[in-house]
């Protein structure tokens, strides 16, 4: 007889617990809802790039739904042959946690292709979190959210260095400016705009072009955007990670906080904080892609599109696109900023995952995963014969950039404020 | 009416009731889950949403799983018509006498091809391994309750004589549709407008 341990009923307890909470309205529709039909198998890119059972989105949602049945379905555990109630064990609850973080990137396209809507996205999140509460959420990303916690907590020890770095930065952007009046303004109390990058060059330093052409008061935020505890489903760290842009918005007094081109960073702040919190923000969230398509509408952004003369396309950030709604915006930006504008096929909220989101990308263990799951993307880039590829996440960046090296696709990614800020006269 | 018309009509009625008990306690369950109040401000329009998400947004062309998987969508199509046709019919039953010939000769039709469709999703389960391996007893007894109540709903239709028949599979199929895969039929609505309401307001739908 199989002897179960007392760790091995407490995590089956704390997961029963979880799921308990977090089963809401939505989540328990998507999970009554499936018949098990099958048409959802082709629109996960996981499937289309692999064809086998464990890819199909409605063979996931089901290891997940058979937990469900004998957790929460009183008939499902009156009668469990006859409904599928699976029983929970550690070995179970490991290979869901693995189901939920490695074969699904929430992407929620096949959401749109099932006939009744079932949300496997959703039913993944809870998944996801309900693995992470029972100590199953991937190392490296529990790491990186806890990160972004403790630069919260040790502020003082990262301001001088974040300073010295800022100012580094600050000299690049007058250097290309030919300007010495150009700033990146930090701490700027009264600035209409908190401006909240990502780690890295790429995403403050065309900004910082853009804002100062603009001639937009604005300052920079010093954290930055991304929020890992998302991707675990961690609801407690993700809201104590937005809390630190919340907190820095509201002692500078800003009316707007633009997030930049990163998709769970935009949709975590614009769309699930509020949310979290149980209150509208005190200010506005917008994605720097917004504020560029205004600054060109309204002529204050002079753009020259032959200066991106080579042909590009735009790879739509699921976060971003189908979750976050920004569909048109960043298209109306490129077709100012660049000669040759390509469209993948399918686009917009047909368009396909690049492999590498929901936090994919960050645990080298999976890239092989990655890279058989991102082929059907490099397939479609291919197709469009674009030399550069445009994304407004820095995930799926790093995804795309991988996935040119790995089936020879010769592009260049970048972002649309790199584009703009290049297309500028 | 004779005694075998008073049983079947009682296991109707009782179908009939605990049906109604069935839906009323899921719909109890559903509402006394949480819901998350969206509180972040809206870019797009959650009333259309829901309007695209029962329409545009049900429609086989907006779909590639619908051109790739279109036998098995019409066929979905057809099945699910013909029982909603058949739900109607069994309301209609105590005045079958009085129906019209040409309209009980078009409902034997349809509850007939409604029927093979219902007997084609075996094979459908059964031929594809990975349908075939989700499978649960649940999915292939609801669907021999539905193939069966549409079979008897022809019968009935074309001779009054198989109408006590056609009630007991009713009763039977009403009883049982609460606590199987049936009650998909309620969590449809549910789903739709969920998805309209959630990427409406996202002002993402086509």
């Amino acid at each position: 007889m199989e002897t179960i341990t007392v760790e091995e009923q407490n995590k089956t307890a704390l997961a029963r617990e979880m799921m308990e909470k977090l089963v809401d309205r939505r989540v328990l529709t998507a999970l009554e809802v499936c018949v098990r039909c099958g048409t959802c198998a082709e629109s996960c890119h996981y499937y289309q790039s692999d064809p086998k059972t464990e890819h199909t989105p409605y063979y996931r949602a089901e290891q997940v739904r058979r937990v469900y049945r004998q957790f929460m379905d009183p008939v499902g555990q009156a009668f469990p042959g006859w409904f599928g109630a699976k029983p929970t064990t550690d070995e179970a609850l490991s290979r869901l946690a693995e189901i939920a973080f490695s074969s699904c990137t929430l992407c929620h396209r096949c959401t749109f292709e099932c006939p009744f809507g079932v949300e496997t996205a959703e039913i993944m999140r809870v998944m996801r979190s309900v693995a992470t509460a029972c100590g199953y959420g991937p190392e490296m990303l529990v790491e990186i959210a806890n990160a972004a916690i403790a630069k919260e907590e040790n502020a003082d020890l990262f301001r001088d260095i974040f300073l010295d770095q800022v100012k580094e930065l600050e000299k690049e952007v007058q250097d290309k400016l030919g300007s010495s009046e150009a700033r990146i303004p930090v701490n700027q109390k009264g600035a209409r705009l908190l401006y909240v990058p990502l780690a890295g060059a790429h995403t403050i330093v065309p900004q910082a072009i853009i804002f100062n052409i603009a001639r937009e008061s604005w300052t920079l935020s010093m954290f930055d955007t991304a929020n890992y505890a998302v991707f675990l489903g961690d609801i407690t760290k993700a809201k104590r990670i937005a809390q630190r842009i919340i907190k820095e918005a509201e002692a500078l007094e800003v009316q707007e906080v633009i997030i930049t081109e990163c998709g769970h960073g935009y949709t975590a702040m614009r769309w699930d904080a509020p949310k979290w919190f149980g209150h509208p923000l005190p200010f506005k969230v917008r994605n720097i892609i917004e504020v560029i398509d205004d600054y060109i509408r309204d002529g204050v952004l002079p753009v020259n599109p032959a200066t991106n003369g080579e042909p590009v396309t735009y790879h739509d950030s699921c976060n971003l696109g189908r979750k976050g709604g920004l569909l048109e915006e960043p298209r109306r930006v490129l077709r100012a900023v660049v000669g040759d504008f390509r469209e993948m096929t399918p686009n917009r909220l047909h368009s396909y995952c690049c492999g590498g989101g929901s936090g994919l990308v960050a645990v080298p263990e999976w890239k092989d995963i990655r890279m058989q799951a991102g082929k059907l993307k490099a397939d479609q880039i291919r197709q469009t014969g674009a030399k550069t590829v445009v994304t407004s996440c820095d995930n799926c960046r790093f995804q795309i950039g991988e996935l040119s090296q790995y089936y020879d696709l010769g592009v260049e990614v970048t972002s649309v404020s790199e584009l703009t800020a290049k297309a500028l006269v | 009416m004779s005694l075998l018309e008073i049983v079947a009509a009682g296991i109707a009625i009782a179908g009939g009731v605990i049906f109604v008990a069935g839906i009323v306690a899921i719909l109890i369950a559903l509402q006394r889950r949480p819901y998350g109040v969206e509180m972040a401000p809206i870019k797009g329009s959650p009333g259309r949403g829901v309007f695209w998400s029962f329409t545009l947004g049900m429609a086989p062309w907006a779909k590639a799983s619908a051109r790739l998987h279109w036998m098995a969508y019409l066929r979905g199509v057809i099945l699910h018509l013909s029982i909603f046709a058949g739900a109607a019919y069994l309301i209609a039953t105590p005045w079958l006498g009085v129906m019209p010939g040409p309209l009980r000769l078009s409902l034997t039709v349809l509850f007939a091809i409604g029927a093979v469709m219902g007997l084609a999703g075996f094979g459908i389960r059964l031929a594809n391994p990975t349908m075939r391996l989700l499978s649960v007893p649940d999915d292939y007894f609801a669907l021999a309750l539905v193939t069966l109540f549409l079979a008897s709903g022809a019968m009935s239709a074309y001779s009054v004589a198989y109408l006590p028949f056609f009630w007991v599979v009713a009763g039977i199929t009403l009883a049982y549709a609460p606590f199987g895969k049936l009650k998909h039929f309620l969590y449809f609505f549910y789903a739709r407008i969920f998805l309209g309401l959630v990427f409406g307001r996202k002002n993402v739908l086509e």
